[in-house]
């Protein structure tokens, strides 16, 4: 199952290849990691996206709470959670299909950041399904030249789940 | 009699501390003027020295030295030396012409350096402390560093860097220390700010001696060592999630009806076995675990890092599980109906096939300090983590409230049947030497008291067979990573741990070679250690598995062609005694003057190249597929066995 766990890092020299070496080494999967700085100086927010069975997951969680920079961490799947990607990507359009690109945006909540010479610029944020559902979409109508995501972000519906950052 | 372990040349006859003013060359305490400007707690004294200016390598050896380091194992190097001129005029201005506060043990490679701090650490329970410059000399400490990792042995690892404005750029020996590290150490830092400096080396100590214990590496660039700027002498890092996770952890008491429900499970049991492994050795818990032992009367196997925390000798001890444990101790984990490991993890030498270890136990019980290792490899009916003699005490006071008594008497009686019946054995005829007969020569003169370390491999497996241990960290052995070369220098870094220990290197003659350069650090240091090889001229181990899975190809395994001259090597290494014994007949006479040599001692043993280790539960299988050989009763014997896939099997 997909999780999406949020980790908070304290700002230390290989803190990240640190985490990044612990999913090599015990063989788990990172689908997406999102590195930023919070409102606290000292710690950044990583959030990453992984699968596996419940026992696995729970792995994850115990042996990154073994890595000294870690300050705190929380699988944001498992309690009510809003989650939101960024998505930038590019696309050449010949004449004809513009009107088509129209319509699929108008159906979304993408929009155009730049169209130079057919050269198209687009900006969609939404959950990571909605993300890869518009551009299966989008596929089809022109082959996508460059495609930049932000990795999945989340944060708990409620009151904050730590206690800083 | 064994002889006394005296006679350390003066170089490192230690152990006194100066405490009147410092001679010249070091900042003096008399002479600090600088106002702290950190605020002290009520009953903290401030630092004699805070305030002192001082170089940052100074700090360093400053913080050693409240540390309470009296021992240094590391090689110099270029980016390291400010630091080692610390260390040199530090003890010039703090000890006597015979005597250093804090010496500086000098090994043949700094691989060696690292073992030997590890073998302290082991034999003492303190935190090992290793020196060695960058590059080669930071990546030489890898296989120590990941093997105390693996084997959660606290050690601070201090590695030069070059200074930090060519960190980056390929300079001489640079080596990326904090990535490489970073995979294998509990912990790395990399001093970028001297401000950071103190701080950072005493937080290193709390990290690795906290929690699970474990080596942590601290990479100085020269100059950050170079740097001068005035002494705190105190404050550590932040390192908040770290500190909150070992408090939790330290502070879980385990409540009453927890207590509670380990009784009716207890009560519910007719046949308990306690799985004990490393854990109780490091977390210090071996006299909880003896009365939680008596008080409930519950036999005790422990695995071979668990070894050493129950008395071996003791009517409930069941001795040695796992790959190569006693027939009777695996029996007695195929008949339990409850398990309760404390400390242990089910690795794969021990629980080979999780659903099938411990199988008719109806319950299984698990202790631990670390939360990760719980439903790790197998799931627990019931677990508690946190600190291991605080547990065992609350359970064993919970029994005694209660008034809770059980009878297990049957057990014992099946268990003393199961000793009597399946325990070791060996070829008692042949005319070679058997290692077998070697070890429980030696073990009669020892009697359980000496400390052993080892290499890895048949001999290893052996002497944990063999030897008896009747208390905690008398037994150094590289189990989780299984590094051959571990037990010369584990041995040298035990004898300054425990100068008043007879200390035995058993190893064998391709694990001796890894490091045998470090025959020499023995005789420099002029240390009593008896070191034995066992020679089956090649890798025993290996061929062994090569013979059972291999169809008996010894592939780059033999090496009778050889030509080394073990004794001869040792001679040239400045050993007083050095004999090779190959005659079945003289081992008793031998041993006994061996182990009574006062001083250094090498003994080669000539023993039957053909011996092989039995018990054997191969690779992957479980209990009831373990092979006994020819000496042992094997209660499975009719059934049909399964083969391992020698595909698949490591």
């Amino acid at each position: 199952m997909r999780h999406i766990i949020s980790i908070l890092l304290q700002n230390e020299a290989g803190a990240l290849s640190r985490v990044s070496n612990l999913f090599s080494s015990r063989g788990y999967n990172i689908e997406s990691l999102n590195v930023a700085p919070t409102a606290d100086a000292t710690v950044s927010r990583l959030t990453l996206v992984t699968t596996g069975s419940d026992e696995v997951i729970d792995q994850i969680s115990k042996q990154l709470g073994k890595l000294v920079d870690v300050v705190d961490i929380t699988d944001m799947t498992s309690a009510d959670h809003v989650e939101r990607e960024l998505a930038l990507f590019k696309l050449h359009l010949v004449d004809g299909k513009t009107r088509q690109l129209r319509k699929l945006l108008a159906s979304s909540n993408a929009r155009v950041l730049d169209d130079h010479e057919g050269h198209y610029t687009i900006e969609l944020i939404g959950g990571s399904q909605e993300i890869d559902r518009f551009l299966d979409r989008i596929r089809r109508l022109s082959d996508l030249s460059t495609v930049v995501r932000s990795g999945a972000m989340a944060v708990a519906r409620g009151a904050p789940v730590f206690a800083r950052g | 009699m064994l002889a006394q372990n005296t006679g350390y040349c003066n170089a490192v006859t230690f152990r006194q501390h100066s405490t009147g003013l410092q001679p010249a060359g070091w900042p003096d305490p008399m002479e600090s003027t600088t106002v702290k400007t950190q605020p002290q707690t009520q009953d903290d004294a401030a630092h004699p020295l805070a305030g002192r200016r001082m170089t940052g390598a100074e700090s360093i050896i400053q913080v050693l030295a409240d540390e309470g380091v009296d021992t240094i194992f590391g090689y110099s190097g270029g980016a390291i030396l400010p630091t080692y001129d610390a260390v040199f005029r530090y003890n010039e201005t703090h000890g006597t012409s015979a005597e250093e506060p804090m010496p500086l043990i000098v090994p043949a490679n700094e691989q060696g350096a690292g073992f030997m701090a590890a073998g302290y650490a082991r034999a003492s329970g303190r935190v090992g402390v290793v020196m060695v410059t960058s590059g080669p000399g930071a990546t030489n400490c890898v296989t120590p560093v990941r093997d105390s990792m693996a084997d959660s042995t606290p050690l601070v690892v201090i590695c030069g860097q070059v200074p930090t404005g060519s960190i980056g750029t390929d300079a001489f020996q640079e080596a990326p220390v904090s990535a490489v590290m970073g995979s294998v150490a509990k912990h790395v830092f990399l001093v970028t700010d001297p401000n950071r400096l103190e701080a950072t080396m005493r937080t290193a100590f709390e990290i690795a001696r906290t929690g699970r214990p474990g080596p942590v590496v601290i990479d100085v660039p020269k100059d950050v060592q170079n740097w001068e700027g005035a002494f705190r002498g105190d404050g550590y890092l932040p390192i908040p999630g770290y500190r909150r996770r070992v408090a939790e952890v330290e502070s879980n008491a385990i409540s009453d009806s927890k207590c509670e429900e380990f009784l009716s499970m207890l009560a519910d049991s007719k046949r308990p076995l306690l799985y004990v492994g490393g854990g109780v050795v490091n977390g210090n818990a071996s006299s909880a675990l003896r009365s939680f032992a008596l008080q409930f009367e519950i036999p005790v196997a422990t695995t071979l890092m668990g070894l050493g925390s129950f008395d071996t000798k003791h009517p409930l001890a069941m001795h040695m599980l796992g790959m190569h444990g006693l027939a009777s101790a695996n029996y007695a984990v195929d008949d339990c109906d409850l398990l309760i490991a404390v400390g242990a993890r089910f690795d794969d030498r021990v629980a080979g096939i999780p659903d099938q270890f411990a199988k008719r136990a109806r319950r299984v019980l698990h202790l631990d300090i670390d939360a990760s290792e719980i439903h790790k490899v197998k799931s627990a009916d019931w677990h508690h983590v946190g600190l291991l003699p605080e547990v065992l005490d609350a359970l064993v006071a919970y029994a005694r409230r209660s008034g809770f008594s059980a009878d297990f008497s049957a057990w014992h009686a099946e268990a003393a049947e199961l000793k009597a019946t399946y325990g070791l054995n060996y070829d008692r005829e042949s005319p070679l030497i058997q290692p077998n007969y070697l070890i429980e020569t030696m073990n009669a003169i020892t009697r359980g008291e000496a400390i052993i370390s080892t290499g890895v491999g048949q001999h290893q497996m052996w002497a944990a067979q063999y030897f008896d241990f009747r208390e905690p960290r008398l037994w150094l052995t590289s189990g989780s990573m299984g590094t051959m070369g571990y037990g010369l220098p584990a041995a040298i870094g035990a004898q300054f741990a425990r100068p008043d220990k007879l200390v035995i290197d058993v190893d064998g003659d391709a694990s001796i070679r890894m490091n045998l350069g470090e025959l020499e650090t023995v005789t420099t240091y002029d240390l009593p250690i008896k070191i034995i090889v066992l020679n089956n001229f090649g890798d025993g181990m290996v061929m062994q598995w090569q013979r059972l899975f291999f169809k008996g190809r010894l592939s780059a395994s033999d090496k009778s062609l050889r030509k080394k001259d073990f004794v001869r090597a040792a001679q040239a290494d400045g050993f007083g005694y050095a004999k090779r014994l190959d005659d079945k007949n003289d081992v008793p006479g031998v041993l006994e003057e061996f182990l009574n040599h006062d001083g250094p001692a090498f003994l080669e043993a000539i023993i039957d190249p053909e011996a092989g280790v039995y018990p054997m539960v191969g690779p992957g299988l479980s209990y009831r597929d373990m092979v006994t050989g020819d000496f042992i009763p094997n209660r499975y014997d009719q059934e049909d066995r399964s083969e391992p896939d020698a595909s698949e099997l490591f």
